[in-house]
């Protein structure tokens, strides 16, 4: 009886200090030797001998490739009508149930046209007819609903389409000039839009751009905690992108963005260019620039066409001038190269 | 009375032992074919900032995962902002495993920081860090001035309250129960006091998956038991050792403030490694004050027996001297759980010293609890704690 007494006493002391041994101590795992090294953002260089976690330095597996999306456009099916209209046919596909690596480690489950975001981005010349075939491959509802002009029936958002195959074709004119989001129209509306449900719709005029080197910036947030505060911010989708791998530029050369803000939550945004200034054309409409600056604002849905030429070759930053945005991701790098020869590329519209 | 004969001694294991196998039964149909009974609702990751550490040019954080399922953290951002980072060994994190995430950053010291980290699924956990302090390192200096202020808030005023000695020897018998009971009602606010404590640290810094205030109750509770059994056995051999019974009892008291004194140091310790230092100074001042109060409790039993110098010294330095070891451990290597453990041994401690001194007066006393003496004693004791706590 006494020993049986005591026994128990000395096992719950013993268990009593074996928890709180195990708990104390942490248990560190099997400690990796290998010593790697990584750069801070003040150029620091820091040695670790366990795993870099970077989102700008790691080498990047993201499925998306903003360099491709950079100067990928979309001018559709090409035919002609009877009366001589160019009929530009698309096929934009949802879908909701995609997991997409956003940032190195970071795992989201993105909404998507055709299976990226931002979208496609779908261009026309003004007065062009564009039928968008649109099939609804998610579990939701989702729609297009295209900013500028066009039938009250087309607008996307009376129209829901419903998941699992929903069709719907969307038919108008292009038009005005300029360059427009696009996005999905289906209650709860945020929720759509910030799971990457949109894309850029680029409206030529009939007398043409000059001849440019020309790429489309979205700028976009993701809140992968669902708290209503962004957590990456970027310019198209994938943060510290462009730093990553900057955007090779030729002086001398006219660079035309194609800037449209798809942020959420956070008010405003905004797109500041190192060592230059561009001219603005705000939402695109007016061949007239309206500013000559390095800094402009820019609220949801806000967008226009920047047009600059580096006159010095070498690296420029451009990022938000709100800090935060860029220290969160939504900043990159123009590396200029020195251009010997005139060599512009022609592009030809529509082909 | 039939156990004797051997088939009833097998049905006795075998009701013992069935039971279990229903058990063993219904934990294999579980984890087995009953499995996907079960795999419904959503598992969240869940991950704790345990600590938070100011180097040169570096902010350490030690995570742990306190959810239930396996996560990897793949990011770290200060003030919301994202940083490079390692994180060593590895960012992949077993339940309740813990890593080390460093991220190199010029911090300002003063300041307040809040440290963010991101798991796979894209969820941020944050920890807000009130003042960056840059984290002691351990160096002679440092241990020697641990080392006063741990003699300065532990055994000083312990020994100055060792003082009232003479004085509680030559009141009557009333009067020496009055100052028992003082110790007691010293004893449960002390008690009550490491409590509180140990349910703040762990619900500041303790996952809840943790169960803070439970574990508090449960090692509170261990410690009284296994004080309260070993205490039991000094007294009963306390006749025939060169113990005798007040030695006994005053070197229990003396055990117990100690435990207890450990956790002021490591609050003490912990207040200056996290840089509040007018706190710290403040912390200082009141517990020894509050302290002296502890010399008193180990005095009166003592002072029933002879004189002995000496043993009153040694008790002295067992009930102080533990708050310069929780200073050192409490200023070099704090960790939120070993504080919460030590507060609550504390606690248990202190509890099983109150069951044994109201023991004792009482069968001084004649069965007889109810006296003026010791419930004035016990409520004056309460009331002189909860002054002297204010200064804390």
């Amino acid at each position: 009886m006494r020993i049986g007494r005591s026994t128990v006493m000395i096992l719950l002391i013993s268990l009593v200090v074996g928890f709180s041994i195990i708990a104390v101590f942490p248990t560190f795992s099997d400690a990796q030797s290998e010593s790697k090294t990584f750069v801070t953002h003040s150029g620091a260089v820091v040695q670790t001998s366990g795993k870099i976690i970077d989102p700008l330095y790691a080498v990047s597996t993201v499925e998306f490739d903003p360099m491709e999306y950079l100067r990928d456009f979309n001018y559709g099916d090409v035919s002609q009508l009877s009366d001589g209209t160019v009929l530009r046919e698309f096929t934009i596909i949802a879908e909701d149930d995609k997991i997409m690596e956003v940032s190195p480690g970071v795992f989201y489950n993105v909404w998507t046209f055709n299976g990226t975001v931002p979208g496609p981005t779908i261009r026309a010349t003004e007065g062009d007819l564009l039928r968008i075939h649109f099939i609804n491959n998610g579990s939701k509802e989702h729609t297009m609903h295209f900013h500028g002009i066009h039938p009250a029936g087309m607008d996307g958002v009376f129209e829901p389409v419903g998941g699992n195959g929903g069709q719907f074709v969307y038919e108008f004119e292009a038009g005005p000039v300029g360059v427009h989001p696009y996005h999905c129209h289906v209650m709860p509306l945020e929720e759509h839009i910030v799971h990457g449900l949109y894309g850029v719709f680029i409206v030529d005029p009939k007398e043409k751009r000059p001849p440019a080197d020309e790429m489309v910036m979205v700028l976009n947030g993701l809140d992968t905690d669902f708290d209503t505060e962004n957590n990456f911010y970027a310019a198209n989708t994938i943060p510290f992108y462009y730093q990553h791998h900057p955007i090779q530029i030729n002086t001398d050369e006219l660079i035309r963005v194609y800037v449209v803000n798809m942020v959420e939550f956070d008010p405003i945004n905004n797109l500041h260019l190192h060592g230059n200034l561009y001219k603005y054309y705000p939402t695109g409409t007016d061949l007239v620039p309206s500013f000559y600056t390095d800094m402009i604002t820019l609220s949801q849905t806000e967008r226009g066409i920047m047009e600059f030429e580096y006159k010095y070759p070498g690296k420029y930053l451009f990022h938000a001038h709100k800090v935060e945005f860029s220290e969160k991701g939504w900043v990159g790098i123009f590396l200029v190269n020195n251009s010997t020869e005139k060599d512009t590329v022609e592009l030809d519209y529509g082909s | 009375m039939d156990l004797s004969n051997n088939s009833s001694k097998g049905k006795l294991i075998a009701s013992g032992l069935i039971p279990f196998l229903f058990l063993i039964l219904l934990m294999a149909y579980i984890f087995g074919p009953g499995a996907e009974l079960l795999d419904f609702g959503v598992i969240l990751p869940e991950i704790t900032i345990e600590k938070v550490d100011f180097i040169d040019s570096e902010i350490q954080a030690t995570v742990r995962n306190t959810g239930h399922m396996p996560v990897e953290i793949v990011m770290a951002d200060i003030n919301d902002r994202i940083q490079p980072a390692a994180v060593e060994p590895d960012g992949f994190l077993e339940r309740f495993e813990t890593t080390l995430v460093r991220i190199p950053f010029e911090w300002n010291e003063a300041e307040p920081y809040t440290i963010g980290i991101t798991v796979e699924d894209g969820t941020r956990f944050e920890k807000e860090i009130e003042a960056a302090t840059p984290a002691l390192e351990p160096s002679l200096d440092l241990t020697i001035f641990f080392a006063v202020i741990g003699t300065y808030v532990g055994i000083i005023p312990v020994m100055i309250g060792l003082l009232w000695l003479p004085f509680i020897k030559r009141i009557n018998k009333q009067k020496y129960h009055f100052f028992l009971a003082l110790t007691v009602g010293l004893l449960l606010f002390l008690a009550i006091d490491s409590i509180e404590e140990a349910v703040e640290v762990s619900d500041e810094n303790l996952a809840s998956s943790f169960n803070g205030t439970l574990l508090v109750a449960t090692v509170t509770i261990l410690s009284f038991l296994g004080l309260y059994y070993i205490g039991n056995k000094l007294v009963e051999k306390a006749g025939s050792s060169k113990f005798t019974k007040p030695v006994a009892i005053a070197l229990m008291i003396s055990i117990g403030i100690g435990l207890h004194n450990f956790g002021e140091g490591l609050a003490i310790g912990a207040a200056l490694g996290m840089g509040s230092i007018a706190f710290s100074t403040f912390l200082i001042v009141g517990f020894a004050l509050h302290n002296t109060t502890e010399g008193i409790a180990i005095a009166a039993p003592m002072s029933r027996g002879k004189l002995m110098i000496g043993k009153l010294a040694a008790m002295g330095l067992i009930a102080g001297s533990p708050a310069i070891f929780g200073a050192w451990i409490g200023g070099f290597v704090y960790s939120p759980f070993t504080s919460v453990i030590f507060l609550a041994v504390g606690a248990g401690a202190i509890f099983q010293v109150i069951v044994v001194i109201m023991k004792w007066i009482q069968e001084e006393n004649d069965q007889n609890l109810s006296t003026i003496a010791v419930v004035s004693g016990i409520a004056v004791g309460m009331l002189v704690m909860y002054l002297t706590s204010i200064l804390v």
